[in-house]
């Protein structure tokens, strides 16, 4: 039984509902994004002329997000279903149908049922995965540039040019962010995806939208 | 020095050492374009999606 599969809890789940995210992953997300949000007020508000003391709360909450990403990396490939979040080749068949389908006017095969992700949502996280992983390299090295309870300042252990590209890096990463946040809120509130953006909050979709949005065989929701 | 017509891609300072500029980051100047990025997106799916829920309506 894979962990797709466990992630159906029959004992808990009222009738006609599956489970598709455990209340540890929930918190995991909105903690993480209530992180994100934090990081990036206390990095472009000043920038755009809203002056306050904005170091502190910054890299304190960059060390947070660090801790949070890597217990996350640690759950994912430990004790979840890794592979689900994969892009394959499914996804890239899927997809090209989808795209002859609309270029064709409706003569390709009909695109299959994803499993728990759909392909965008894994090349959503893929990218989300390389900029929050840059940006949290970036900015830990940013640390050795400032007094913390831990260690005093060092900004010799580099020279200034690669201090430049650093800097390059993280701004250029967190820039994108903006970008790859406003579509994630996005598409959190388009009505036809609600059933993904409840499930952020209670923890599960109804079977009905289960069969109809996902390949069972992909998404072994039921356990046999 | 890179730089877009009329936009600069990178921060730079003058080096206490002399010599050329310094790079210090991404220019802020981009800022606005990120933004649009994500808002010409929003608004092209927004589009897209409503034309073919359209087209589907209508074929049924």
């Amino acid at each position: 039984m894979s962990v797709s599969q466990a992630n159906v809890s029959t004992a808990a789940s009222a009738p006609g509902r599956i489970r598709r995210h455990l209340l540890v992953d929930r918190v995991y997300h909105w903690l993480m994004a209530a992180c994100v949000l934090t990081l990036m007020a206390t990095a472009f508000l000043p920038i755009i002329g809203y002056k306050f003391e904005w170091l502190g709360l910054h890299w304190s909450t960059g060390v947070v997000l660090s801790a949070l990403v890597i217990i996350h990396i640690v759950r994912a490939v430990v004790w979840q279903d890794f592979w689900a979040m994969m892009f394959d080749g499914a996804d890239i068949r899927n997809g090209w149908r989808r795209i002859a389908g609309v270029l064709g006017g409706g003569h390709a095969p009909a695109p299959g049922l994803p499993g728990k992700y759909n392909g965008l949502q894994k090349l959503y996280h893929a990218g989300i995965a390389v900029l929050v992983l840059a940006i949290i390299a970036t900015g830990l090295l940013m640390l050795l540039k400032i007094d913390t309870p831990l260690w005093r300042r060092n900004p010799y252990v580099l020279a200034d040019y690669q201090w430049g590209w650093i800097y390059v890096v993280h701004g250029f990463a967190a820039m994108a962010l903006i970008t790859m946040v406003m579509i994630h809120i996005y598409f959190a509130l388009r009505p036809d995806e609600w059933r993904l953006t409840r499930s952020m909050f209670r923890g599960w979709i109804t079977r009905r939208e289960y069969e109809e949005h996902h390949d069972t065989q992909r998404w072994a929701a039921d356990e046999t | 020095m890179l730089s877009g017509p009329g936009m600069e891609l990178f921060r730079y300072s003058t080096s206490i050492y002399g010599g050329s500029d310094l790079l210090i980051g991404a220019s802020w100047d981009l800022l606005p374009w990120f933004v649009a990025a994500g808002a010409a997106f929003i608004v092209l799916h927004a589009l897209v999606k409503a034309v073919a829920s359209r087209r589907a309506d209508q074929s049924h």
